[in-house]
């Protein structure tokens, strides 16, 4: 249904966001559905008592900063859903908005977010009635599906465009694409719940085990996408393919950009970062060295006081 | 390929006595059930009230823990706090969401919360209206650069919420040691009510802390415990984790925790050149003074020369860490062989779009 759209725009997507949705998702589903344990009755987005709600729809917004043509998209809220207006309860919106605006000044209001597995017409009135906020809002769907075969993120993002049908001008749903975008904080506490990395000290061998494994894993993920490439440049020719100039170009770059940094300048400061660390170690084993040697000399001299009240012993020679 | 890395990762996480909860499926996903009867009947009970040692753990939820960290480190070197929303279940505190507040700076001020009241209220109202039905159950703020623990104001802050506001949890995250050792740091903590004692044998984690602040981190030490932190996530969480790995090997692999610290590594290494010199003034009047003083010292206090070793040594992991990233990158991707197997620029965004 949705074609590739064409505004030029680059998406950045933080994992913030898609654990935002998830957990809104989670939170509504258990609470439409009890465990059995307890008999509390739901809130409702949609109706059914007695019958398990499978995938109740929730809604929401999505918030961030735009800088040239790049959008980044930062945090999430949730919203309320109007089912008889069939559209989200702008009150609530705005004052949400506010509440955020105190924290993050610096976002504002990109579009929304739904969960579901396709764009549906009902969702273009939702988007049209967020138009006076954002001129061109931007919809972010999430498949809460889970479906173990798949290997690609369940969340698309959607882009509103006028499109001639019919003879009337209408705006219909474009896919974009995005880029999973992220600081180094982020980054680590996302590592650290996808793999429950011990969150204590350790001993340093664990520490170690656990920085190199980290890098494995990537190294690893790194050489199995080499190995893709290099099957596919090889069935191209051996013939098995047709050829396709574009890969082959955007492949030929790729090759061509390394080695990534060869210049005098990097050299020698990678050099000189490296001499610092060694310097560090070095002296971190002298101090360790020193502390080693005092105690020593302490205890020497506990246990060969001549003058002790406790009857020291008297160093044999 | 999978198998072999599997069986390494189970070994590993056997050795290390991590318990690896069962992978969450739809079944365990009630720890995001809200039982509004449940909760009222445990307000009324309360059975905090009888012993301050009650609550022993503490469940994060990985939506809280990711909004905790990416506030406090947005904050920089201001800390930020926030508060935290959840449940209480039997002995552990389980933090479902978490919240910014804005107000900075809480190290100098006692009622920075009360100035975020009023946002507090708002925001929860706003909250249970769209479906998330917790309450506030405790605080966090960020102690950039300076290690997890409680200040003598933190310490008050607490006790008086922990009188007027209980349940209520204390959390403190240091964003800054978090980069810079590539895990969290972050610690939850309680307070014991006026006059009681800790008892003796209560051993807690060896954290260095910088010389400006050893003193408050001492008075105050005593007056409360920490709690064990474990962390959790729904079923849909996993998978999206999962999938976000296919994505997420290129910022592994392409982040550098040493460019990003200088500043903080470089006041660690001043911090202890400071605490060197303390140590050797103090060293040079026990000499004098006869060697008689260091049989009056405790068996669990450490001779600072043995603290300064350690905290050395802990930099120095962080950076021969940082340093071995930056090597293997280097070996990967700058030396053009023969066979050029290994051949792919680092930010080239090729695997990453999804069309």
């Amino acid at each position: 249904m949705a074609p590739s759209s064409s505004s030029g725009l680059t998406f950045k997507l933080h994992p913030l966001v898609m654990l935002n949705i998830s957990d809104h998702f989670t939170r509504v589903k258990t609470q439409l559905n009890p465990p059995p344990s307890s008999c509390a009755a739901g809130n409702g987005h949609s109706s059914g008592d007695a019958m398990i709600v499978q995938n109740p729809r929730v809604y929401g917004c999505v918030i961030g900063a735009q800088s040239g043509r790049t959008i980044e998209i930062f945090n999430s809220f949730e919203l309320i859903f109007d089912p008889l207006t069939d559209t989200l309860d702008r009150t609530f919106l705005e004052k949400k908005q506010e509440l955020y605006r105190k924290v993050f000044p610096n976002f504002y209001i990109l579009g929304w977010y739904s969960t579901g597995s396709d764009a549906d017409e009902s969702d273009m009135h939702i988007h049209k009635a967020l138009m006076d906020i954002n001129e061109s809002p931007i919809y972010v769907l999430l498949n809460p599906a889970i479906n173990h075969a798949q290997k690609d993120l369940p969340v698309t993002i959607y882009e509103s465009e006028f499109h001639v049908i019919d003879g009337i001008p209408q705006p219909i749903f474009v896919h974009t694409s995005y880029t999973i975008e992220t600081v180094e904080a982020e980054r680590i506490s996302v590592d650290h719940v996808a793999h429950l990395k011990p969150s204590d000290g350790g001993s340093a061998a664990t520490q170690l085990a656990a920085h190199l494994t980290g890098i494995h894993s990537a190294i690893k993920m790194l050489s199995s996408r080499i190995r893709v490439l290099y099957q596919y440049l090889l069935a191209m020719h051996k013939g098995d393919i047709p050829f396709e100039n574009s890969l082959l170009r955007q492949v030929s770059s790729l090759l061509r950009s390394l080695p990534a940094a060869q210049s005098e300048k990097f050299h020698d400061d990678f050099l000189m970062e490296y001499n610092d660390k060694l310097l560090m170690s070095y002296l971190a084993m002298l101090t360790n060295c020193a502390s080693n040697m005092n105690e020593m000399v302490d205890k020497f001299n506990t246990a060969y006081e001549k003058t002790s009240r406790r009857g020291g012993r008297t160093a044999f020679m | 390929m999978e198998g072999a890395s599997t069986i390494a990762r189970k070994t590993w996480e056997l050795e290390n006595n991590i318990l690896t909860v069962d992978p969450p499926d739809s079944a365990s996903d009630s720890i995001f059930h809200y039982d509004d009867a449940a909760q009222a009947k445990v307000q009324q009970e309360k059975p905090w009230a009888s012993d301050p040692n009650y609550f022993k753990r503490v469940q994060i939820s990985a939506l809280a823990l990711l909004k905790m960290v990416v506030h406090a480190r947005s904050g920089g070197t201001i800390e930020i706090m926030g508060l935290m929303q959840g449940k209480t279940d039997g002995d552990t505190i389980i933090v479902m969401d978490a919240f910014a507040l804005p107000v900075e700076g809480t190290e100098t001020r006692v009622n920075a919360q009360a100035d975020a009241y009023e946002y507090m209220v708002d925001y929860s109202q706003t909250n249970k209206l769209a479906g998330r039905l917790e309450n506030v159950v405790g605080w966090y703020h960020s102690h950039p650069g300076y290690g997890c623990w409680l200040s003598g104001i933190d310490v008050s802050t607490q006790m008086l919420n922990q009188q007027y506001q209980e349940p209520f949890l204390a959390v403190v995250i240091d964003p800054t040691r978090t980069v810079s050792a590539g895990k969290v740091e972050i610690g939850a903590f309680r307070t014991y009510p006026e006059g009681h004692k800790i008892s003796d044998d209560h051993v807690s984690e060896y954290q260095t802390i910088p010389l400006n602040k050893i003193e408050d981190f001492g008075v105050h030490c005593k007056q409360y415990y920490s709690l064990d932190i474990t962390y959790f996530k729904s079923s849909l969480d996993s998978h999206l984790l999962d999938l976000l790995w296919n994505k997420y090997w290129v910022n592994t692999l392409s982040s550098s925790p040493l460019l990003g610290n200088g500043d903080y590594v470089a006041g660690q290494i001043s911090d202890l050149a400071e605490k060197l010199e303390q140590a050797e003034s103090q060293l040079a009047h026990s000499r004098y003074g006869g060697v008689p003083a260091s049989s009056h010292r405790k068996k669990e206090d450490e001779p600072p020369l043995a603290k300064i070793t350690r905290d050395s040594a802990k930099i120095t992991v962080e950076q021969v860490h940082g340093l071995m990233s930056q090597v293997i990158k280097d070996i990967l991707f700058n030396s053009a062989r023969q066979s050029n197997k290994s051949s792919s620029d680092p930010s080239d965004p090729e695997p990453m779009i999804t069309s």
